[in-house]
């Protein structure tokens, strides 16, 4: 599945949400991830967030689609971050 | 599913957020997440220190090194993590037992001809004169059964191979990637050199997955274990090599995506250049993640997890659960 990882965290709490998210995702820009999982490897990565953040102030979605070939995305401006595999 | 992740770009690369860092030389810092990581292959020049090596074990990601001409150089094969006493044993026994080990080489000499014959089929039906190369493959497979040795079914493996290979010209029909004949150690020329690197990554590909099973790679059947390396991986990449690699090629070179503005000529071989070596990966790894219908499990499975599978039946075969029968490509 792909996923499409968004937060509005803390300031004190960005560093280690960013940290989690890119063992799993894709930097894309500022506290936007995505990329590729398993349903069981979705399953950490919502645990291991879920760790960190605070749950009266923090906010984190996840868009959930099919496959990356349900992902269309158009961008405006500078390219910060993109999924690669080939470098 | 796991993904490779292929450098062609030289750099550092270290754990870093306890993940995969990877500094270009030009200084810029790209993160890979390190869940979405199968194995790595360098093709650039790549510098890297233990703690990072401790981490890709700890994560079991092997990482597959190449030279300036993309020659294998070596693999980092991490610590086994599914190991299973059993299975080693069966897995020797199997090459021991001089009846056993023929019976499994002569099943993979099988799968590789007849899916050398379902590539050339593909291509008669695109009306190409090659059917005389898929009846003389066939007569080489009619005599399979009767060899009573590994080193006789490698010669009709050869034999075979030759005549699939007499095959390439008539399909292409392009005076810039004439073929002639297998060259090595350097590539002649250009097919072959699309050819000796298509085998290389089949290689690699085939340890990558050996290492997610039970399989000892050092132990092959049809090609001898040795000193020197890894076998196993040689005699499963001969069942897929028709289907990825030489599929691969033709399709590249018949779309004309890849160009003889691609290649460079260095010490009197022929070599891909970079530009050349990217278009090759990209196609590579797209046909990796291509998916077809498998016909016993019901499900769309990719190429790459077909090569995993290919090893799953070996096991079944070695714990004598079921006879390995090799992976067919139907189109």
């Amino acid at each position: 599945m792909y996923i499409i990882m968004v937060y509005d965290v803390h300031v004190e709490r960005v560093a280690r949400v960013l940290k989690i998210g890119r063992r799993y995702l894709t930097w894309i820009q500022n506290s936007v991830l995505e990329g590729e999982l398993t349903p069981a490897q979705f399953a950490r990565l919502k645990r291991d967030v879920g760790k960190v953040i605070h749950e009266e102030e923090d906010s984190v979605l996840f868009y959930t689609l099919r496959d990356a070939g349900d992902v269309r995305r158009e961008q405006m401006g500078v390219q910060k971050g993109e999924p690669e595999w080939l470098v | 599913m796991k993904k490779s992740l292929y450098l062609t770009s030289s750099g550092t690369l270290s754990r870093d957020q306890n993940t995969l860092l990877l500094e270009l030389e030009t200084g810029e810092k790209r993160y890979f997440p390190i869940e979405q990581i199968g194995d790595i292959h360098c093709f650039g020049e790549a510098s890297l220190n233990k703690r990072l090596l401790e981490y890709l074990t700890q994560q079991g990601v092997p990482v597959h090194f190449y030279n300036y001409y993309e020659y294998y150089v070596g693999s980092y094969y991490p610590r086994e993590h599914n190991s299973s006493g059993f299975l080693t044993l069966k897995q020797a026994e199997h090459y021991l037992d001089e009846s056993k080990r023929l019976d499994l080489a002569r099943r993979f000499v099988r799968g590789a001809l007849q899916n050398l014959q379902q590539v050339l089929r593909y291509y008669a039906h695109r009306e190409k004169p090659v059917h005389p190369m898929i009846e003389g493959i066939a007569q080489v497979e009619a005599q399979l059964d009767d060899a009573a040795s590994v080193e006789t079914l490698m010669q009709l493996e050869g034999q075979a191979r030759e005549m699939y290979y007499s095959a390439l010209d008539p399909v292409l029909q392009n005076p810039d990637f004439a073929f002639e004949s297998r060259s090595r150690r350097p590539p002649a020329n250009r097919l072959n050199a699309l050819i000796s690197f298509g085998n290389s990554l089949m290689y690699t590909l085939a340890l990558s997955e050996i290492y997610r099973t039970h399989l000892d790679p050092r132990i092959g059947f049809l090609h001898a274990t040795n000193y020197r390396r890894f076998s196993l991986n040689l005699d499963v990449a001969e069942v897929f090599k028709p289907v990825l690699v030489d599929r691969t090629v033709l399709t590249l070179v018949g779309l004309r995506q890849i160009q003889p503005e691609h290649f460079g000529e260095e010490l009197g071989g022929v070599y891909l250049n970079d530009e050349g070596r990217k278009r090759f990966l990209q196609a590579w790894e797209e046909r990796l993640q291509t998916t077809f219908q498998h016909r016993r499990l019901k499900r769309n499975v990719s190429y790459r997890t077909a090569v995993r599978l290919e090893l799953f039946k070996i096991e079944k075969h070695l714990i004598g659960e079921k006879p390995y029968e090799p992976f067919r490509a139907y189109w």
